[in-house]
């Protein structure tokens, strides 16, 4: 995927004091140029190799063809465009938030700043969401993969999107303990468009998803070449724009319905009463058979319990294929067209530990009854009565409140 | 076998007023680099996006309301410009001071050299901005200390500590070793500083492997700078000359506190590193829980005190190795004049000569 940008290869690592103004105007003179601009935003080969193990299937005329699409109806990292002409829903993305977010760092005189995603992100999250920057290799867990369309802190449902006020509170929040800063030093102005950049780049790394998916599995691509009629185009036939516009739809409706708990439902839920008969209910579920919380974070929450798992990101291109995480060899095809080096995810210490997602009573009701997207970290099933199956909604909120209690301490 | 009274070699008496501008060229030029490390820190590079005016005003005539109470950015970007351009008449001074009063020829050509050399900064400045180039921004960052430590040469050649300097053959200080020691520490402070730039300034399309390696280098500089540094203040700290001892008690410490300075960088950027491990950033208090701050002040506090730090250990370095040239250049100059040889033509530029 690098191949298509340029990039100076050169070190300059020289030493002496005075030869090096030769050699830096000799570098000044080759390098001015190259990488100012970048042109286009790498396409997902990880996800490309993947589908063509999975469905044993050359995807070179697929990937070429998705990204052609995919560059038709997104723009460049220079100039995004978003398909609003294809998209009924008119206020998820703004063009003009866009803007702002994309391409080379720079400001105005009134202090307003251009390019916010390459000044604040892109070190870590790649420039195409890919959760692959140059200061990925140093973060356990690694930045997050937009592409997948997959968020791990939010209120909203596991299998749904982040509403846009829990990519909001991630951003001024940060995540405690990984390498997500907290943004609440910039302007609201700022963190509206970056918000804005972060659901396009997911929006367009989904759809390329899918895209290359549906190309394998309904289009026919992958066995013989495709002759020109047949092939995936942006604006091309009937079938082509059917495909595309409902994948795009499908993915955009769902931001769309990801919506915050309102106010009123949050208030429902504030009758949580962190009493000593409420938390030492808590301690038991969690040490209890069904919730089985023990299980992964051990007795009162102090870890330590010896678990071997991974997160859906790094599943997809190994476990799920049936490649063992530590087998160097059968990932070395991956790992070259730029997959992450698997590291295992741990159930974490919660005893005293931190809670990366924050310590908000509502929040943490869903994250036990939802548990973590993308993460082993299951939900519980909810039930209107005891039955030794589920959880109740009065014994999740004594969890949360033995969760708080562990806090505390 | 003590050599003679260097100012010998001085045909007039040398100009105070070269060395008097030099410092202040040095006292301009460390600000400078610290205001440049923080227009980075802030991405302030691009706040004014003209050049050389100023939004439209020559850069000397831009009003100074909008300047001092306008976006930060531009207080920084344009404050650099502004300090920029002054440090570039300091150097018209010298070069003009030089030329009157100054008795050493290679040292007329040094001046020229520094003019040439703010001159070449600041074009190159100007067209990071004009260009909006995130390479040339790290060439620009890399040529300011080179800058930097031919001003403290200036200063160094200039001073009355030069031309009192004796040299003594039979004194090991400026054996070969200990110049190549000191060499060594410089080279390597000045790559060093090349290495952080270009962690700083790492492309944002680059690949994680580049990246992962340029940091590995820094840190692998920093340690073995650290373990130099070491070994030149034991082989100096008692060696009675204080212009050496001096030096060297510095370049420890410095080094001693950039590389703390470094880890808090490291860690006001990226935080913790995830790599060391659960058990290890356990064990480090607060790293667990630790929160990334964009854009906290007493962050950027840091990453400028690292950036400071770095050029004053290559000015250190830089005045180490020329005092440790001198002494021995002395002590060859008087031996080959007590042995009745012919002293070197004051007119050929030679490298034992630039020690005179
Ligand atoms: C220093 C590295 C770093 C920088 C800079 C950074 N992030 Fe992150 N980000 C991370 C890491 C690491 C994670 C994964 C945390 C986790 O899995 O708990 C993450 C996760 C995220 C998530 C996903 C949260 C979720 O609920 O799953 C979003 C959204 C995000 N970052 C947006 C941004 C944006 C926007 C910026 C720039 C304004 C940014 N990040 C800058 C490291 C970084
Ligand atoms: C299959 C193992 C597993 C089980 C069972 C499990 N967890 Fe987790 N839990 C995890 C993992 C893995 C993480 C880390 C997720 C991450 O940081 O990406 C986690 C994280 C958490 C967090 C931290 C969230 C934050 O904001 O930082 C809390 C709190 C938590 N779990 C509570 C519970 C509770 C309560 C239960 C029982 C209802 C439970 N877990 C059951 C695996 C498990």
């Amino acid at each position: 995927m690098y191949l298509l940008i340029h990039r100076p290869k050169k070190s300059s690592k020289s030493v002496c004091r005075r030869s090096n103004i030769a050699l830096i105007f000799v570098s000044v003179v080759t390098l001015v140029g190259c990488d100012s601009r970048i042109e286009k935003f790498d396409p997902n080969e990880v996800f490309s190799l993947t589908l063509a193990k999975s469905e044993s299937v050359d995807m070179g005329q697929a990937q070429e063809d998705v990204t052609k699409v995919i560059e038709t109806l997104f723009g460049t990292p220079e100039s995004p465009t978003w398909p609003q002409d294809l998209i009924s829903e008119e206020t998820l993305v703004q063009t003009e938030r866009l803007r702002r977010a994309a391409g080379g760092v720079s400001s105005e005189q009134d202090g307003t700043h251009l390019g916010l995603f390459q000044e604040h992100c892109v070190v870590c999250h790649g420039v195409s969401g890919n959760g692959r920057g140059p200061a990925s290799q140093f973060q356990n867990p690694y930045p997050r993969d937009f592409r997948p369309g997959i968020f791990k802190w939010k209120l909203t449902d596991r299998a749904e999107k982040p509403s846009r006020e829990d990519l909001r509170r991630v951003l001024e929040n940060g995540i405690a303990g990984t390498g997500m800063p907290s943004f609440s030093l910039l302007a609201q102005d700022d963190v509206e468009a970056l918000i804005d950049y972060v659901i396009y780049l997911s929006v367009r790394g989904e759809l390329e998803r899918r895209l290359l998916r549906i190309s394998v599995s309904s289009l026919g691509y992958g066995e013989e070449a495709l002759s020109d009629g047949e092939r995936l185009q942006f604006p091309g036939d009937e079938q082509s724009k059917q495909v595309i516009v409902s994948n795009l739809e499908r993915i955009v409706g769902q931001w769309v319905a990801a919506k915050d708990p309102d106010e009123e439902q949050r208030l429902i839920s504030f009758n949580i009463l962190e009493d000593d008969a409420g938390i030492s209910r808590g301690r038991e579920l969690f040490h209890g058979k069904i919730a089985n919380c023990v299980g992964c974070h051990g007795v009162d929450g102090s870890g330590g319990v010896a678990t071997l798992d991974y997160d859906d990101w790094t599943k997809e291109y190994t476990t799920r294929l049936g490649i063992s995480p530590n087998d160097k060899d059968a990932l070395q095809t991956f790992r070259e067209v730029g997959a992450h080096r698997p590291r295992p995810i741990y159930p974490r210490k919660l005893k005293n530990g931190v809670l990366r997602g924050g310590d908000d009573p509502v929040r943490l009701f869903q994250l036990i009854r939802q548990g973590i997207a993308g993460t082993p970290m299951p939900g519980v099933t909810l039930v209107n009565e005891e039955n030794g199956k589920g959880l109740t909604e009065a014994q999740i909120w004594d969890l949360v409140s033995y969760l708080h209690s562990l806090q505390d301490k | 076998m003590t050599a003679r009274d260097s100012t010998e070699s001085y045909t007039t008496p040398p100009a105070k007023s070269v060395h008097r501008l030099a410092v202040l060229a040095v006292c301009m030029v460390w600000p400078l680099i610290w205001v440049g490390g923080l227009v980075t820190t802030y991405d302030a590079g691009m706040a004014v996006p003209d050049w050389p005016g100023t939004y439209g005003y020559n850069l000397f005539l831009y009003p100074l309301d909008t300047w001092l109470l306008g976006p930060f950015d531009l207080f920084i970007e344009h404050g650099h410009r502004l300090l920029g351009a002054f440090v570039g008449f300091v150097a018209i001074l010298i070069l003009f001071f030089a030329h009157r009063h100054e008795p050493r020829r290679w040292v007329r050509i040094l001046s020229i050299a520094l003019l040439g050399m703010v001159i070449t900064q600041g074009l190159l400045g100007g067209m990071r901005v004009v260009l909006s180039d995130r390479t040339l921004a790290m060439v620009h960052g890399c040529v300011g200390p080179a800058f930097f430590s031919l001003c403290v040469a200036t200063a160094v050649v200039t001073s009355q500590t030069w031309r009192r300097a004796r040299g003594d053959l039979n004194d090991p200080q400026h054996g070969k070793w200990n110049i190549a020691l000191a060499a060594s520490v410089l080279i390597l402070s000045y790559t060093q500083g090349m290495l952080g730039a270009r962690v700083r300034h790492i492309l944002p399309d680059a690949l994680p492997g580049e990246f992962t390696t340029t940091v590995a280098q820094h840190i692998s500089v920093a340690v073995l700078l650290w373990f130099l540094s070491v070994a030149a203040f034991r082989r100096f700290r008692g060696c009675g000359d204080l212009t050496l001892a001096r030096p060297v008690l510095v370049l420890l410490i410095s080094i001693t506190v950039q590389i703390a300075l470094g880890v808090g960088t490291w860690v006001a950027n990226y935080g913790w590193p995830g790599i060391l491990g659960s058990s290890i950033i356990q064990a480090i208090p607060g790293a667990s829980q630790y929160l990334i701050q964009a854009k906290g002040f007493w962050d950027s506090i840091v990453v400028t005190a690292h950036v400071a730090v770095g050029s004053l250990i290559l000015a250190v370095s830089t005045m180490l190795i020329l005092r440790l040239l001198r002494t021995r250049y002395l002590a060859f100059a008087a031996e080959s004049a007590d042995s009745d040889f012919e002293r070197q033509s004051e007119s050929s530029v030679s490298v034992g000569q630039a020690f005179s």
